[in-house]
């Protein structure tokens, strides 16, 4: 009788056990997409730039860059977001602008900004999330003390300007151009997007030389070497942000 | 009979004083009080803050078993009365050996992205590590120090306590010093009220008391601070921390002694430049520079006015470099100055919870 027992209670152990197996329910696969990586490599007509290294300007000066960077905010394709902002840094961060997931047929072209549209311009820095380029803690000395809101793009150059053969990089060079009214779309259609499976990539290049000689509104680093977007500025600060906007292209 | 009961009571006894003895892991999250206006701290993910960790640390911060002759600890050099930085130039090491830079300031460091004046660690624990063996400041050896801490029974129940470890390590060691560092969050100052009114953030009760007492002269030098045809201080010390994340030639010499950023580097277009330092409780954390070369703010104030050395480094956003400084008049001076003072946080300094267990 005990036996009995023992078999039948052993039994429906183990046929619960083997239902309880049955109806585990796997767990549904979500396909992840791939990462979509921007990169921008700086250029000084054909060939590569490099920080701190002497490159001559169309006037015939030597000029040194010393700092690069700038904002692609609100980065879209019709109704599909890419990412809120992507911040190039090229001595920190090198040719990196952005990582974010995406399918690549999504972003068949891609829409965006040198710079923060007014919405994001204007909020808190530090409320953005940790992983975001628009948290201060990421936008460092991109972000002004607060009401003008982020530093779009940044240009900092030391130049020699007086041609005597003696390396004197004595003329400062500082751009930083911000302010709603600045705002430029900086948009690419048809991309193609290289790489293969969960990590596709597009490049672009930043020309400097055409920066400084953009047909019609070339910079003259002797005597168009500051903007702050300060008042007063204006001119100088559209036309900054305009050579620079215009020097983006894929690579 | 009598003989048994006295058998089961020491029995008992000694299984409650067993029972007493017990060290157990189980970590309390610490939760870090992070003012409103600033950013999240990232955490690192291989060490969590927990309230076991943080004692620890605060114990080993102040525990001169640290330096071979057990005289030093990091509080030597980082005293809280002088915003956990050192009032001496250089200061002391073991045997009263001199170094060759200031010791900086320890606030707010969990937002830092390098670390020493010239930034040769990238982390908070990886810089912990290394006063230790640095014979011109503990002059001891890791293993020695992880040998005195193992022959302590109380560092050993709090390092299980802090980590689940039996076993005291140097990266242990670090990991609890660098939690304790990072609750040291200042952002209590007259100029982070000033700050949150300026761009709308809900001041609290005790918030619109202190901007009642700002004076017209704080404003002033803080517009002053923030002009770029004024001090032009804010591009490298801006926001809640009051400092951007950069090495910079700020113009002291036309030479250098020290290659600060560039002996790191080993790029001569980085020779002579150093980290930026935050300017909260700046009136308390003399002397300033990398080298504590400047012994007051005025001094300061005017090298920045009047003293700037041009080099091949500088800085760019020296703007006004060429023509030695910023060229502030006496009243300037004094306006920057009294803003200066409004980076004071006094509830950071007379914190208990950061001073010696």
């Amino acid at each position: 009788m005990g036996k009995y027992f023992f078999l039948s209670v052993s039994l429906a152990v183990v046929a619960g056990f083997s239902s309880c197996k049955d109806d585990k329910v796997e767990e549904p696969e979500v396909p992840q997409d791939p990462t979509l990586r921007i990169t921008v490599q700086p250029m000084y007509g054909t060939e590569t730039l490099y920080l701190d290294s002497t490159y001559t300007t169309p006037e015939g000066y030597d000029v040194q860059f010393t700092d690069i960077k700038f904002y692609y905010g609100s980065v879209f394709n019709g109704s599909e977001t890419l990412i809120d902002a992507g911040l190039f840094d090229y001595r920190e961060r090198g040719t990196l602008l952005l990582e974010a997931s995406g399918k690549v047929e999504n972003f068949s072209n891609l829409n965006g900004f040198v710079g923060i549209p007014s919405d994001n311009n204007h909020a808190d820095p530090a409320a953005f999330p940790n992983t975001s380029m628009l948290n201060i803690a990421h936008s460092n000395d991109m972000h002004w003390g607060w009401n003008p809101g982020y530093i779009f793009m940044k240009v900092e150059a030391k130049v020699d300007t007086i041609q005597d053969g003696n390396a004197l990089f004595d003329h400062l060079v500082v751009f930083h151009i911000g302010k709603d009214e600045n705002l430029q779309s900086a948009n690419f259609n048809s991309v193609s997007w290289g790489g293969a499976d969960m990590l596709r990539t597009f490049a672009l290049k930043l020309d400097m030389l055409n920066f400084l000689q953009n047909s019609g509104s070339e910079i003259d680093l002797k005597t168009e070497y500051t903007s702050h977007t300060a008042p007063g500025q204006e001119a100088i600060s559209l036309k900054v942000i305009t050579n620079f906007a215009a020097s983006l292209s894929p690579l | 009979m009598k003989r048994y009961l006295v058998v089961l009571l020491g029995a008992i006894l000694s299984f409650l004083a067993c029972r007493k003895d017990k060290v157990e892991y189980t970590p309390t999250p610490y939760e870090l009080k992070i003012p409103s206006h600033f950013p999240d701290m990232i955490i690192p993910e291989d060490n969590p803050m927990t309230v076991e960790g943080v004692e620890l640390g605060r114990k080993l911060f102040y525990e001169t078993l640290l330096s071979s002759d057990n005289s030093i600890s990091c509080a030597s050099c980082h005293a809280p009365e002088a915003a956990f930085s050192d009032p001496n130039q250089f200061s002391a090491g073991v045997n009263g050996t001199l170094g060759d830079r200031n010791a900086m300031a320890l606030i707010n460091m969990g937002w830092n992205t390098a670390f020493f004046w010239d930034g040769r660690a990238k982390t908070l624990e990886e810089q912990i590590l290394q006063p230790v063996e640095n014979p011109i400041e503990m002059h001891e050896s890791w293993p020695n120090v992880v040998a005195k801490l193992n022959s302590d029974v109380n560092y050993r129940n709090m390092f299980f306590k802090a980590f689940s470890t039996t076993e005291i390590t140097k990266e242990y060691a670090a990991k609890a010093i660098a939690q304790f560092i990072r609750t040291m969050i200042s952002g209590e100052s007259k100029y982070d009220v000033m700050y949150k009114f300026q761009n709308g953030f809900t001041l609290s009760a005790g918030d619109q008391d202190i901007l009642a007492t700002v004076t017209p002269s704080e404003w002033a030098g803080y517009d002053l601070f923030k002009s770029l045809n004024g001090a032009d201080c804010f591009h490298c010390h801006n926001g809640p921390l009051m400092q951007v994340m950069k090495f910079s030639n700020n113009g002291l010499d036309a030479t250098f002694t020290d290659l600060g950023r560039g002996a790191i580097t080993g790029n001569s277009n980085d020779n002579g430049k150093f980290k930026v330092p935050t300017l909260r409780n700046i009136a308390l954390s003399a002397p300033y520079m990398h080298d504590g070369r400047f012994t007051t703010l005025d001094q300061v104030i005017n090298q920045y006015s009047h003293g700037v050395q041009m080099s091949s480094t500088i800085d760019p956003l020296i703007e006004y470099a060429t023509q030695g400084g910023v060229q502030l008049d006496d009243q300037e001076k004094d306006l920057v100055k009294q803003f200066l003072m409004t980076l004071t946080d006094y509830n950071f300094i007379n914190n208990p919870d950061f001073r010696e267990p």
